[in-house]
């Protein structure tokens, strides 16, 4: 389950700049959310401190009962290598690495050993259903693909919390209806909570819940019947 | 003091008022001959900043004007002690001088280059030590003059050959009275050099010789006084006492 | 140049620890150019300031070389005409047993004559009288110290001193102190002035004057002098101006400029590359940057100046800081050098000044802005050929020189193909050629070297840390632009340090076999505590004594001093030749290896030293003319040797002849061979007993006459260390600006692992194997490199500065210590770039430009 409560978040540069202003949201076990809101609507920032990429300048982020805050950048690393899986809009695969060591790469992070890395890499592969591409460098799959492979690596150890920015923003439409039905698909099989920030209301339409941000604030927190 | 080696240095005369010069010398040289010398001599050098040091020699001397043989020996103060100079004087041409040094343990030629160096930290220079005679040098009376209330003649003294010696030219006064040198300038090309007074003038076995002899170095404003004890001439002293022998006995 | 200041100021504000790791490459290079030379003139300076003081007034010196000549020589001397003051000295050195005051320089002169001569500004006097001349000329133990002597030790008027003499150690009396300045400049005011005949007495110099100084009558000219004295004195005797007794130590001490030149070159071409890796990296960074300004209507030209501008900008602050962290290495640098022509001249020269020669300080300005502007030529000329439209087209990275490595690794080919030509020739011109190709060849072949070696190890280095292995790898396969100088740099480093290395150990052996065979006497009587140290003798009667200790099986006298040939101070070394060979010999280069001590032993001809014949270009059969005080000298060469006894080489004559011409039967030292059964701590214990008692001398065994001789050669390779802290500093700096640029260039890469679950250490993990890697990476073609470069060294050692031929010898036991240096010094290097990509905001990292 995910927690915030009164969580803000302030940007100090030569103006200081509120991205969250004093958010508090439950986002329980199982639960799939679309993060929709326009630009500068602190989306993504909401994303990076519950993924604890960033830390909150106030309130409090808590992971399954964990609050983020207290941990030091070690601990707060290990809960996200074991709890959160990351999908990003720029897919983020390391170029020079194949699309297997890029799977790989958390499973190697967390010290596996590399039979049982090589077994669950396959599985993750065939999930996505891309089986056919472990030897593949990232330029030479297609934009689908890639996305493909970057949810593979955020599944490596099936984290029970999935964390989306913009997953289907640099795909064409029916490439990111693909993605979208993958989501869903895992969604659906594996359990996780999903937390998907998006642009794109068939996205977010496809979710149960939606929570709409804008200057910061949570506007609106509806659930759909889908 | 008739017989002082440095006096004879200068002894001379000759030509009409010239010839008066050089009998003035000549005069002074034939009175004050003396067949051999031997005194102890007292030195003090008194330097510019009135620093006096005190020194002992004895002095032996054979023969006379250009053909004499002198020998110095210093017995004062003891880490001097044997330091000895031997000099033969010639008649023609500049001496030859030898010193020893006992704790070096041996004997080494002056040359003639060094000869204007100072003796041994004295105000004397090894030249002031020859004897030479009257012949070697030119003379010209230069006036009359009064030292320490004695009438003198006043003559000028140039080196027949230059090489011989570092002075340029000198000017001796001789006392009218008794022909016995009073006082000596000796000039390079740089001025006065050196002044020589002759004080406390007696009759020691018949010959008229100066007890205390003062030496300037107008250089460095520095002074030596020499003071002649248990003076004695005509004593008999064997040829013996000049050689490199009896200089290396020390 | 409003540009430079509009996009490059930026620029460099943006990335200012890059920018000085780039400077501090060409600071590195500057400074040692500007301290290695700055301090070589100031001890050259002072050492011919010394020269001048010590010789005063004199317009010039009789000489005979070292061996010194007759009292007699001095009459001659002050026989001839136009001279009007002619004074004997004697040098000897002394030790003073005071600490930290080394030796001092006791200069014998007879204080009759010698007034005129030298100017002994005394203290306490007018006219500079010691405190009583009497005293002084009486008592042996008579010395006059200089004022910064005496301030130094505390001494005064009548204070004592102990000095090392021939006959012990003795105690001196301060009879006078001179006066700051003048003479007292001489050696720092390690000098010391005694009477030449005390001199001669406390040093065993027996009737022997060294030198007679000389001051001409006015109206004489100096050439006109010298010739009647030549005339009047014979072949044996040199006359000559003072200065020209500096030129001649120039010439000694130019085998050091060589190494310090040497030094120079390679920081500065190490850091060139240094240079070249920061512009080719941020030639790719400010692509954009670039593309924009010729959107804008900036020409090829305008955008190559810009960057030339900002490498000569760059070049000139540099080279001025080098500049002065060049002035500032001269004062420690003037110490060593000193030490060094200590070595030669048996005092320590002490710089007084260490001022940098204005022409200096230009030309290592020029240089330096030189060094900074070819190494940015290329990339200069890349960022010229930038297309504005691909340029400003985000993500698209234009591939740049891939035409441009084709095109140099056909160079390389060719420049490889050149090399081995010119290895096979023999001559001098391709020799050099040839090393100079090769280090080209090396430089263009190290990125693609550095890429193929980069992915040999990813596999292993992957096998090791799968995900910090594989992307330290791909990191620098998929850039080799940011690593490539670094690379050469690291090669060219580890390059010189073999090569420096490889000739140390090739000379320690060389220098161990002649030990083996020439010096194996179980003992060296010596005057004094050091075997080179010429300033004492024995009498040859103490031969005989030595023969008579039971025990002694043989006693050999040896005979040492330079003398001058060709202009030169060369020493000539004369012992019993059969005796010599009956029990040691000289490892034979040319000659009948038999024949050869049989005409030396017979007074027939001389050996002469492998270096000396290569350098001077003797063959056997050739005669030699050697002026002795017994007039010309003239011997065939009978054998050339090898004989490390002097760096300059050195000739090998019979102890009769060197007797008969010189007349002069004093002796250095005594080798000493001991009688089978016999025991040598014994014989030594006897030795002292028996001779050392009446006579001052120093038992050296064999194993310490070889310490002796290793600290030496150590000591001469002391400079080469300097060479070594700089090359491996260099590549430090170079590993550190090509990490900063990779952890830039990584960041997002950075970002996803940790994002993905990297902690802290594993981060800091890939950057060290990156480090790592990039070391090895250029180690190893470096010690390719080094073993090419040491047989070029080799060769050109031989050729043109010692003439030693020394075997070719990989230095392992060096590269084995080496390697794990460099390892360690890229570990250290990066441990900044890692802490500086663990502490980035992730969020940064992540987001899409």
């Amino acid at each position: 389950m995910i927690a915030l409560r009164g969580v803000s978040k302030t940007f100090d540069g030569r103006r200081t700049v509120t991205a969250l202003d004093n958010v508090t949201l439950e986002i329980p076990k199982g639960d799939m959310a679309a993060i929709i809101g326009p630009s500068g609507s602190g989306k993504s920032t909401l994303l990076n401190l519950v993924g604890g990429l960033d830390r909150a300048t106030s309130g409090e982020v808590a992971i399954d009962g964990q609050a983020l805050g207290g941990l030091a950048d070690d601990a707060l690393t290990r809960v996200r290598r074991d709890k959160i899986g990351f999908i990003f809009q720029f897919f983020n695969l390391l170029p020079t690495l194949t699309c297997f060591e890029n799977v790989a790469i958390p499973l190697h992070l967390r010290g596996w050993g590399r039979g049982r890395i090589e077994e669950r890499v396959r599985e993750l592969l065939g999930l996505v259903g891309l089986e056919k591409r472990l030897e593949h460098l990232p330029e030479e799959l297609s934009g689908g693909e890639r996305q493909r492979v970057a949810i593979a690596r955020a599944l490596s150890v099936y984290p029970p919390i999935l964390l989306a920015d913009e997953p289907t923003g640099n795909l064409d439409t029916h490439t990111g209806a693909d993605i979208l039905a993958l989501i869903h698909d895992l969604h659906d099989r594996l359990g996780a909570t999903v937390l998907m920030v998006t642009h794109d209301r068939t996205v977010a339409a496809s979710c149960p819940r939606t929570i709409l941000l804008r200057d910061g604030r949570v506007e609106s927190d509806e659930r759909t019947g889908a | 003091m008739n017989k002082w080696w440095a006096v004879a240095v200068l002894a001379a005369s000759a030509m009409a008022q010239a010839q008066d010069a050089r009998g003035i010398v000549e005069e002074s040289q034939r009175r004050n001959r003396s067949k051999s010398q031997r005194y102890e001599g007292t030195l003090e050098v008194i330097n510019a900043k009135s620093k006096v040091t005190t020194k002992q020699w004895e002095y032996l001397r054979l023969g006379d004007y250009g053909d004499s043989k002198a020998m110095l020996r210093f017995t004062e103060p003891p880490e001097v002690k044997g330091v000895a100079l031997l000099i033969h004087n010639h008649p023609d041409r500049a001496s030859d001088q030898w010193m020893w040094r006992p704790q070096i343990g041996r004997d080494q030629r002056v040359a003639l280059q060094d000869r204007s160096a100072r003796f041994f930290g004295t105000d004397f220079s090894f030249e002031d030590l020859e004897e030479r005679d009257v012949n070697q040098f030119d003379y010209k009376l230069a006036g009359e003059e009064t030292i320490d209330g004695a009438a003198c003649w006043k003559l000028e003294s140039r080196p027949k050959q230059s090489k011989t010696s570092q002075y340029t030219h000198s000017f001796v006064w001789i006392r009218k009275d008794n022909y016995v040198f009073a006082q000596i300038e000796g000039f390079t090309k740089a001025g006065l050099s050196r002044r020589i007074n002759y004080r406390e003038i007696q009759q020691v076995q018949g010959h008229w010789t100066a007890r205390r002899l003062e030496v300037l170095d107008a250089k460095t404003n520095s002074r030596t006084v020499l003071k002649l004890e248990k003076l004695q001439f005509d004593a008999p002293i064997g040829e013996g006492e000049f050689t490199l022998q009896a200089l290396r006995r020390s | 140049m409003i540009l430079l200041r509009l996009i490059s100021y930026q620029y460099v504000r943006k990335h200012v620890l890059r920018t000085l790791l780039t400077l501090t490459g060409i600071v590195l290079g500057v400074a040692v150019f500007v301290g290695m030379h700055t301090a070589n003139q100031s001890v050259l300076f002072a050492f011919e300031k010394t020269i001048d003081h010590i010789a005063g007034a004199a317009q010039l010196q009789v000489t005979a070389g070292e061996t010194g000549f007759e009292e007699a020589a001095l009459e001659r001397v002050q026989a001839v005409a136009g001279v009007r003051v002619a004074a004997p000295v004697i040098e000897a050195v002394a030790h003073t047993n005071l600490a930290g005051q080394g030796n001092l320089l006791v200069l014998g002169v007879d204080m009759l004559g010698d007034r005129s001569l030298r100017d002994y500004d005394l203290e306490g006097s007018e006219e500079g009288a010691i405190d009583d001349p009497l005293v002084f000329l009486a008592q042996p133990d008579s010395l006059i110290v200089t004022k910064p002597f005496a301030e130094r030790n505390g001494l005064a008027t009548n204070s004592h001193v102990m000095l090392n003499t021939a006959e012990g150690p003795k105690q001196f009396t301060v009879r006078g102190v001179m006066r700051a300045g003048g003479l007292t400049s001489a050696f720092g005011g390690n000098l010391a002035v005694m009477d030449i005949y005390a001199a001669q007495k406390m040093f065993g110099r027996g009737r022997m004057f060294d030198r007679i100084d000389i001051a001409l009558n006015e109206g004489v000219s100096v050439a006109e002098g010298s010739d009647r004295l030549r005339r009047a004195l014979g072949p044996g005797f040199q006359v000559d101006t003072p200065t020209s007794r500096g030129a001649q130590f120039e010439a000694v001490a130019s085998v050091y400029k060589v190494v310090a030149n040497i030094t120079s070159v390679c920081a500065l071409f190490i850091g060139m590359f240094l240079i070249y890796n920061t512009f080719a990296i941020a030639v790719t960074q400010r692509r954009a940057e670039i593309g924009i300004l010729r959107a804008l209507g900036a020409t090829e030209g305008q955008v190559r100046r810009l960057f030339l501008a900002e490498s000569a900008a760059a070049g000139l602050i540099a080279s001025a800081v080098g500049v002065l962290a060049g002035m500032l290495l001269a004062r420690g640098m003037a110490g060593y050098i000193g030490a060094f022509m200590g070595e030669v001249y048996g005092i320590a020269e002490r710089a007084q000044q260490v001022s940098t020669d204005p022409r200096l300080v230009f030309a290592a300005l020029a240089i330096g802005v030189t060094t900074s502007v070819l190494a940015a030529a290329i990339p200069a000329r890349n960022a010229a050929r930038i297309d504005p439209v691909k340029a400003l087209q985000k993500g698209r990275h234009q591939s740049l020189g891939e035409g441009e490595s084709r095109r140099r690794r056909r160079l390389a080919v060719g420049a490889v193909a050149i090399s081995v030509i010119c290895a096979l020739g023999k001559t001098g011109p391709l020799l050099y050629l040839g090393y100079f190709v090769t280090i080209i060849a090396a430089v263009l072949i190290a990125p693609a070297v550095g890429v193929w070696l980069a992915r040999m190890l990813r596999p292993a280095l992957s096998w090791l840390a799968p995900v910090e292995g594989a992307l330290a790898a791909d990191s620098l396969i998929q850039a080799p632009r940011r690593t490539s100088g670094t690379i050469a740099a690291l090669m060219l480093s580890v390059a010189l340090v073999t090569g420096m290395g490889g000739i140390a150990r090739a000379s320690y052996t060389s220098i161990l076999t002649w030990v083996d065979t020439s010096l194996n006497p179980d003992m060296f009587v010596c005057a004094t505590e050091k075997l080179t140290d010429r300033s004492y003798r024995f009498p040859r009667e103490v031969g005989d004594q030595l023969r008579r200790v039971p025990g002694v099986a043989a006693v050999h006298e040896v005979r040492v001093g330079r003398i001058p040939f060709r202009g030169r101070p060369i020493m000539l070394t004369a012992i019993d030749v059969a005796a010599f060979h009956s029990r040691a010999g000289m490892p034979p280069i040319e000659g009948d290896p038999e024949g050869m001590y049989r005409d030396a032993a017979a007074g027939k001809g001389l050996l002469v030293a492998d270096n000396l014949a290569i350098i001077e270009h003797l063959r056997v059969g050739d005669v030699v003319e050697l002026p002795t005080p017994g007039g010309l000298l003239r011997l065939p060469v009978a054998g050339v040797v090898t004989d490390y006894s002097d760096q300059q080489g050195d000739f090998l004559i019979d102890l009769a002849v060197y007797r008969k011409y010189w007349n002069d039967d004093t002796v250095n030292v005594f080798r000493v061979y001991v009688a089978p059964g016999a025991k040598g701590p014994d014989v030594e214990r006897a030795i002292q007993a028996q001779v050392g008692s009446r006579q001052r001398l120093f038992v050296l065994t064999n194993r310490e006459v070889r310490a002796y001789i290793s600290n030496v050669t150590d000591q001469w390779f002391g400079l080469t260390y300097v060479q070594i802290a700089v090359a491996v500093l260099v590549s430090v700096l170079g590993i550190i600006n090509s990490l900063t640029v990779s952890i830039t260039d990584r960041k997002r890469e950075l970002g996803v692992l940790q994002a993905v679950g990297a902690v802290r250490g594993q981060i800091r993990r890939t950057v060290w194997i990156e480090s790592l890697t990039i070391a090895l990476i250029g180690v190893l073609p470096g010690l390719a490199l080094g073993a090419l470069q040491l047989y070029y060294w080799l060769e050109i050692a031989r050729r043109d500065i010692s003439g030693y031929r020394v075997d070719y010898m990989f230095p392992f036991g060096i590269v084995a210590a080496l390697v794990p240096v460099m390892l360690a010094a890229a570990l250290a290097a990066a441990i900044g770039p890692a802490e500086a990509a663990v502490r980035g905001s992730l969020v940064e990292a992540l987001e899409y430009e």
